[in-house]
């Protein structure tokens, strides 16, 4: 241990650093919401915590705002450990889904809470309010009532209330869900050039995956109280690393597999040539947009995994079409096509195909 | 859609309804202005002698001491009450638990005031006995009166809070205020409404109190409804009490008329704060 000293001291916690280590928090008479947990959080970082509604992303947000008490493990926030420091001594500051704005309060006084009750005195106080109402566009609504405005101006002030504080990290729990498609892209866009503008650390807890893949630096995907998996986007998204994590982002294609040679394996779909090394893998994985689709009439010579079949389901998305397309032994497989011509050059369902899995588009992943 | 037979039914009863309500209150208005003894026609000589008796006044005294100082304390401790109940209700609790803090409010309200009265009696007596504090007086009323209400300012404090979006609460703690700030600067803005009503049906339900005042008061410690039954027992119905009475129909409209003009402020203030949260 004496060797971590001198690198702790070279290396201070940056701000807005947060480490999670074990923790666990169990609701009386049921299975632990959240379940020996680790996790580090990158100081300015873009964090998601992505999973469906139950998985203990809310549970997990909460503790780091010292809302809920851990039964068991750490969080450090900054380097310093939060175990006896109550929320309201935290250097955090939360989003709220329903965005908890003080009904008996104005939007300038809502945003000005945090700051009053840290004894912020008035002058100071308003200079701050302003500049962060300027910032958020909001100063034209700074004398109504919460109730007066409309969801995305909610969302902004209670953007507005939390960033006000300057905090180390700002927890976002779902602030979003409660706004309609377009309004909702659009804040997406601009909470996350606030973010890189400000460099805080923000978490953002979401059951969308779009939004997730959107937005985030990192992800964490957490299903029944567990981190799947942690990593960038782009890994998380391409190289998932079991079942669950491969379904809840996006499509796939899955199917088990048995290793027949060091690149070859088989599936039920036939013999799949797979660039990754096997390892005694048990399933493979790919995604519908890296599957190529050929007319039968056209299909390249000499290429591994090519599988004949038919069209059964075309549905059309817009910027591209979404194909099941029955193979010959019985099996479906999902394929996306980009719509990249003026004219259509969709297939119809029925008519006969062929199918190519590039061996290094197959991943390997846990069941 | 109400069937029309059925409407017209319904307010051929209603109508009756409200003359039985009011006709009797008419009526105690009606004879406060009886003729002074050898006289005819009206007159306000029940006032006169009102005016000029001074058991009634230092009675009138005694029970607006007991109103005010009884919902005074029973405000505050009702208004701590509900919010107690409202914030640490365990949220998982099932069955009888969840519904522990509305028995715990309302139990007091559906017990008889006879059991209610007579079970402070006992009480005070048994306290007396053993210590010689408490005796029957002002004293064992104001402690009796602010049991009796401290319920219902816990009712509407808790009906209140519970209609709010419980976040607010996590979001004020978020925002660096501790419990006692929070109840400060959240809590007590929030529920003002409530507890201004709270003290206003305190001030009403005890100076209408019979029953409790009857057995917990004293000999020195008659209010205007034990001086008024004492009257009545005495010497019957007499112009003098018809006259207290609409004095105290008056005053009671007047009470409701603010009550009513507060809580409209407060249902309109209550609709935004409805509209602003998401469930």
């Amino acid at each position: 241990m004496s060797a971590s000293v001198p690198t702790a001291t070279l290396h201070p916690p940056k701000r807005g650093a947060i480490s999670i280590r074990g923790i666990t928090r169990i609701f009386t008479g049921s299975t632990p919401a959240v379940d020996h947990v680790d996790l580090e959080i990158h100081a300015g970082e873009f964090f998601t915590l992505l999973g469906p509604s139950g998985c203990g992303k809310t549970t997990l947000l909460r503790m780091l705002a010292g809302f809920e008490t851990p039964d068991e493990g750490k969080i450090l926030i900054s380097g310093k450990d939060m175990e006896d420091v109550p929320a309201h001594k935290r250097a955090v500051n939360t989003v709220f889904q329903s965005y908890a704005l003080f009904p008996h309060l104005n939007v300038e006084q809502n945003i000005g809470f945090g700051l009053r009750m840290k004894g912020v005195k008035t002058p100071e106080r308003k200079k701050r309010v302003n500049a962060v109402m300027e910032m958020m566009q909001i100063g034209q609504f700074a004398t109504r009532s919460a109730a007066q405005l409309s969801g995305g101006q909610r969302q902004r002030v209670a953007l507005a209330r939390a960033l006000v504080n300057e905090p180390d990290v700002v927890l976002l729990d779902e602030p979003l869900s409660a706004l309609d498609a377009k309004l909702r892209s659009e804040l997406q866009i601009e909470l996350l050039r606030m973010q890189k503008r400000l460099g805080m650390t923000f978490i953002f807890v979401t059951h969308d995956q779009h939004e997730a893949l959107v937005m985030s630096d990192r992800i964490g995907v957490m299903s029944q109280g567990r981190l799947e998996q942690v990593g960038p986007v782009l890994d998380v998204y391409e190289k998932p690393r079991n079942v669950f994590v491969a379904e809840f982002l996006g499509l796939s294609n899955i199917w088990p597999i048995t290793p027949t040679g060091p690149h070859s394996a088989a599936s039920p779909i036939g013999e799949l040539g797979i660039a990754a090394p096997l390892n005694g893998a048990s399933m493979a994985m790919i995604r519908p947009e890296k599957i190529w689709i050929y007319n039968d009439t056209a299909v390249p010579k000499d290429r591994a995994n090519l599988f004949l079949g038919t069209v059964r389901e075309a549905i059309y998305m817009g910027a591209s079409t979404q194909y099941r397309i029955e193979l010959a032994g019985g099996q479906s497989v999902l394929a996306f096509d980009t719509n990249n011509q003026a004219a259509e050059r969709s297939w119809r369902p029925g008519e006969p195909v062929a199918v190519e899995l590039k061996p290094d588009n197959i991943m390997l992943i846990s069941p | 859609m109400i069937p029309r037979g059925v409407r017209y039914a319904l307010s051929g009863i209603s109508w009756p309804l409200y003359a039985l309500l009011y006709t009797p209150l008419a009526l105690v208005a009606y004879y406060s202005f009886a003729p002074a003894p050898n006289e005819a026609g009206h007159s306000l000589h029940a006032y006169n002698l009102l005016l000029h008796d001074g058991d009634v006044f230092s009675a009138l005294r005694r029970s607006l001491i007991l109103a005010i100082g009884s919902a005074i304390t029973s405000t505050a401790l009702g208004t701590l009450l509900g919010y107690g109940l409202c914030r640490f209700r365990t949220p998982n609790a099932k069955g009888v638990l969840a519904h522990i803090p509305s028995l715990i409010i309302y139990t007091p309200i559906i017990m008889p005031s006879l059991v209610f009265g007579i079970s402070e009696l006992i009480f005070f007596n048994l306290v007396h006995n053993a210590t010689g504090m408490l005796g029957a007086g002002l004293e064992t009323m104001i402690i009796a009166h602010i049991t009796f209400q401290v319920p219902y300012v816990a009712l509407t404090v808790y009906a209140r809070l519970a209609g709010l979006d419980r976040y607010l609460f996590d979001a004020a703690n978020d925002l660096y205020a501790n419990g006692l700030k929070s109840f400060l600067y959240l809590i007590i803005p929030l529920v003002q409404p409530a507890i201004i009503g709270g003290f206003m049906l305190g001030i009403t339900l005890s100076i209408d109190d019979f029953t409790i005042s009857f057995f917990t008061s004293g000999p020195g410690s008659v209010t205007l409804p034990i001086y008024i039954y004492g009257a009545i027992a005495r010497k019957g119905i007499s112009p003098e009490i018809n006259a207290i009475g609409t004095l105290m129909i008056g005053t009671i409209i007047l009470l409701a008329l603010i009550h009513f003009f507060i809580t409209r402020h407060r249902d309109r203030a209550g609709q935004f704060a409805a509209r602003g949260s998401i469930s």
